[in-house]
């Protein structure tokens, strides 16, 4: 594989770096103390609930309490550097202060989606074995059955309202406790916190801990997070992000975003920070810019971000297709579009042009989307401010290169499909005690993405579809998305997935499941439709009519279940 | 009835219920409400134009005497009452153009109210009691402005203020279910089963009605449950009133039977309605999928 030529580095602009060499951080204890110092008393964290209540945290004092925390976990709990701790939380005060004692700890960070059932949290734990665990209440009655033989010796227990004043607080545990009944009594035993914080407070004070100490052996290609990925299709693998990847992931990542002005911006996290995407950008982008990062414990319904932009001045905010697509049909986002807003990003899921252009429609302005994998920090392309293109996940980010290659790691041809390799300071250190997999995917220095993507002549570049779902018809390739964009035009069509099912003839044959709308819709309709739009070999032999299809717990068509239906069927033939 | 302590201690408990509503809103909610208008005349022709009417129907056709045919009426062209703004809060409806409807028909109400039972009763010389009128627009007005001031100060002290004004109109509306009927036993069985009807019928017509102008003229459902609220639910307070200042002893008691009785049943109506609103409303919201990602 060879270093392909860069024609988007024309695209930059004067205020893009084509190259961030260097971290301007070693570690991300470094990062936070650093910024801490700078930006003060200014207000870094506020968590707004979906009533307005709110908590707000400043710069100096998430240092401090993740100091103290960082503290805790060494002094008190015995962590020794490298060891893993998790987190499972949803956006709130608690997460920052948890994370950065983390990091500062030199330990290693492990985020766990706090939607997981008790079975997977089970195989994550076992496979990141952590030493301790911060968990918020409200998922702590699922402790027990995850740690059954294999118990995490620390377990520390947060709630959603942690930091919030007082009042406020005590109203939020009574509802949830009362109310919504979400917080249940807790089975294993646990510290607080707030306990805990205050035990790593009491440690500093006595025994005079220099606490950035913790982190002085700490080199940058130490892992930092082990991120774990690939959940939904086989057996999640832990990504290890080191200290570089993350800093110069979040570093390429604003370099992108020149609109953004360090101490004076106001981001939205509406996404869980527990994601890599929400991570770097949000999280370590927003922290480090100086900005007051607004914190959405819960983006469900979509009303609970209402009071979230009545009360603060949203300058930024990132999000997914969903989100956008969601907020675009709310009356009173429709009433009253974000004024200070300069930007949106949108990553994690394919942002749709019509989603994108209607976004721009309503608050006049961009919404950028990039695109990335949690094995690469996760950031890898991003659309420039002020030259996007439609349907695009933009150009690679600074010190990025990407690549479009054949089966044997060879680019093809400008203009031509081929699978998105990528190579950058972002690309992680392997997967977690998997080498097998890592050798998979990282090759000759060049990370394999598994998408099949296609580069203009500047250098966009575009996502045709997964690798693994595209169907090969008598040798040619069809990637469903195509089919099912085409399908997704029909009137009579409410929704569809494309598969490939074995042919004796054509060695595979497209087969499309299809939702219908209409009542009356045919077979002979949907293939005709098809015909006048698709190339023949694209055109779906087998359709099959059904009321639902399946789906994974964020909405997205599992083809691998229908491909999985459909191989058993045959068997059973 | 009611006496004098009661009467302040429910005024009180309304200013605290609507410093609670006011810390929702927003100077933009009132500014969105009043650049579309369009939702503000509709609230007007309803509650002028379609109440008086439901009532000379009911008045007409159910042949009530004439004295509660008269009571009945006067119920039917009063204002919006301030309880329509409570209702269309927790049937998360628009509250900013609840207060802007209820403030524009008392208002109006003014020479409205004479004019409409004017056209229905002929020639009718009621008195309109000026003093009631600014009462119900101070009591609503200025815990509001109040409630949005402080929200204005601190999202928190709003969002606790919310939360109390909220709890205290929960019991405000158990209160006023429960405790009327013991406390008018013996009116309620002397009234006779037309009256019964007419009192509580008004209000889910007028609910009914309401709601249906709404959709007809493509509100959005948020703004068509806050029409129809308002529709239904009649100052009643204000037409006692009008009723004590207007008639003489015997007569009197007969004319504020319908008001007396609808007081009661509407609280219960609105509730059942605004149950049915919360409903559909989730059922309509936007489905987001677990997790965003």
């Amino acid at each position: 594989m060879t270093e392909n030529d860069r024609p988007w580095v024309a695209f930059y602009g004067p205020d893009i770096r084509a190259e961030i060499e260097t971290a301007a951080y070693r570690t991300l204890g470094d990062l936070i103390r650093s910024v801490a110092d700078t930006y003060g008393s200014a207000p870094a964290f506020t968590a707004c609930m979906p009533n307005g209540m709110n908590g707000t945290l400043s710069f100096a004092q998430v240092d401090e309490l993740s100091d103290a925390f960082a503290v805790y976990l060494r002094e008190v709990a015995g962590l020794q550097k490298g060891d893993r701790v998790a987190v499972q939380m949803p956006n709130g005060l608690s997460f920052p202060v948890a994370a950065f004692g983390i990091l500062k700890a030199g330990c290693v960070l492990v985020n766990v989606n706090p939607l997981y059932t008790a079975e997977e949290m089970a195989r994550q734990f076992q496979d990141a074995e952590p030493h301790a665990l911060v968990i918020v209440d409200m998922f702590a009655d699922k402790i027990a059955e995850a740690t059954r033989g294999h118990p995490i010796p620390n377990i520390i227990v947060t709630r959603v309202a942690e930091f919030l004043p007082s009042l406020p607080r005590g109203i939020i545990g009574l509802v949830q406790k009362h109310w919504d009944r979400s917080v249940k009594p807790i089975e294993v035993p646990h510290i607080r916190f707030s306990q805990a914080i205050r035990a790593g407070r009491a440690h500093r004070d006595r025994d005079r801990i220099e606490v950035a100490l913790y982190d002085k052996d700490v080199a940058p290609d130490d892992i930092a997070c082990l991120q774990y990925t690939g959940g939904t299709t086989g057996v999640a693998k832990g990504a290890m992000l080191t200290h570089a990847n993350l800093i110069l992931n979040m570093e390429q990542t604003l370099e992108m975003i020149p609109a953004l002005e360090r101490g004076k911006e106001v981001g939205l996290t509406a996404l869980p920070l527990y994601h890599i995407f929400a991570f770097t950008v949000n999280l370590l982008g927003l922290y480090r810019l100086g900005a007051r990062n607004i914190l959405i414990p819960s983006p469900r319904p979509l009303t609970n971000l209402k009071r979230a932009f009545e009360n603060y001045k949203i300058t930024w905010m990132s999000g997914v297709n969903t989100l956008f697509n969601g907020l675009s049909r709310e009356i009173w986002f429709l009433d009253s579009p974000p004024k200070h807003l300069k930007l949106a990003s949108a990553g994690g899921m394919a942002l749709q042009v019509a989603v994108a252009t209607r976004w721009q429609e309503i608050t006049g302005k961009p919404l950028l989307q990039g695109y990335g994998l949690t094995e690469t920090s996760p950031v890898l392309s991003f659309n420039p401010v002020g030259k996007t293109r439609d349907g695009s996940i933009g150009v690679p980010v600074p010190s990025t290169r990407m690549a479009c290659v054949d089966d044997n790691g060879i680019p093809v041809a400008q203009g031509e499909r081929g699978e998105i390799a990528a190579k950058g300071p972002q690309v992680m250190k392997g997967y977690w005690q998997r080498p097998d997999a890592t050798e998979e995917v990282l090759k000759g220095g060049w990370f394999l993405t598994g998408d099949i993507g296609v580069m203009d002549a500047d250098g966009y570049f575009y996502i045709v579809d997964r690798k693994k779902d595209m169907v090969v018809v008598s040798g040619f390739n069809v990637y469903p998305n195509e089919v099912e964009d085409c399908l997704s035009q029909h009137p009579g069509i409410l929704e569809s997935a494309v598969i490939g099912v074995p042919n004796e003839s054509t060695g595979e044959a497209v087969k499309a499941f299809v939702v219908p709308k209409d009542p009356g819709l045919s077979v002979e309709d949907i293939r005709s439709h098809c015909k006048a739009h698709l190339t023949a070999y694209k055109v779906p032999r087998l359709v099959e009519f059904r009321d639902t299809l399946p789906k994974s717990n964020v909405g997205k068509i599992l083809r691998k279940d229908l491909r999985a239906q459909e191989s058993q069927d045959q068997a059973s033939e | 009835m009611v006496g004098p302590l009661e009467q302040a201690l429910l005024a009180a408990m309304i200013f605290v219920i609507m410093l609670g509503m006011g810390a929702s809103l927003t100077p933009r909610d009132f500014w969105f409400a009043l650049r579309r208008p369009y939702g503000l005349a509709i609230g007007v022709v309803s509650q002028y134009g379609f109440m008086p009417f439901i009532g000379f129907v009911m008045a007409v056709t159910l042949d009530l005497p004439e004295a509660i045919a008269l009571g009945l009426l006067i119920v039917s062209c009063m204002p919006g009452g301030t309880t329509s703004n409570i209702f269309t809060y927790f049937s998360k409806g628009n509250l900013a153009l609840s207060v802007l409807m209820t403030v524009t028909s008392t208002v109006f109400g003014v020479f409205l109210i004479p004019l409409v039972l004017l056209v229905y009763a002929s020639a009718l010389d009621l008195e309109i009691p000026r003093d009631n009128i600014i009462a119900t627009l101070v009591i609503l007005l200025v815990p509001v402005v109040i409630g949005m001031v402080l929200r204005k100060i601190s999202a928190n002290v709003g969002a606790v203020t919310e939360f109390f004004g909220s709890v205290l109109a929960i019991v405000f509306i158990a209160f006023i279910a429960i405790s009327w009927v013991p406390r008018n036993w013996q009116f309620l069985m002397t009234t006779e089963p037309s009256t019964y009807f007419a009192a509580i019928m008004l209000g889910v017509f007028g609910i009914l009605i309401g709601y249906g102008f709404a959709k007809l003229l493509r509100l959005h459902p948020r703004n068509a449950r806050t029409v129809a609220l308002e529709t239904g639910i009649q100052n009643a307070p204000l037409a006692v009133a009008i009723i004590v200042l207007t008639f003489p002893g015997e007569e009197q008691q007969s004319i504020i039977a319908v008001g007396a009785l609808y007081s009661m049943f509407i609280v219960m109506t609105s509730t059942a309605f605004t149950l049915a609103f919360r409903r559909a409303n989730t059922a309509a919201e936007q489905k987001m999928p677990d997790s965003l990602l």
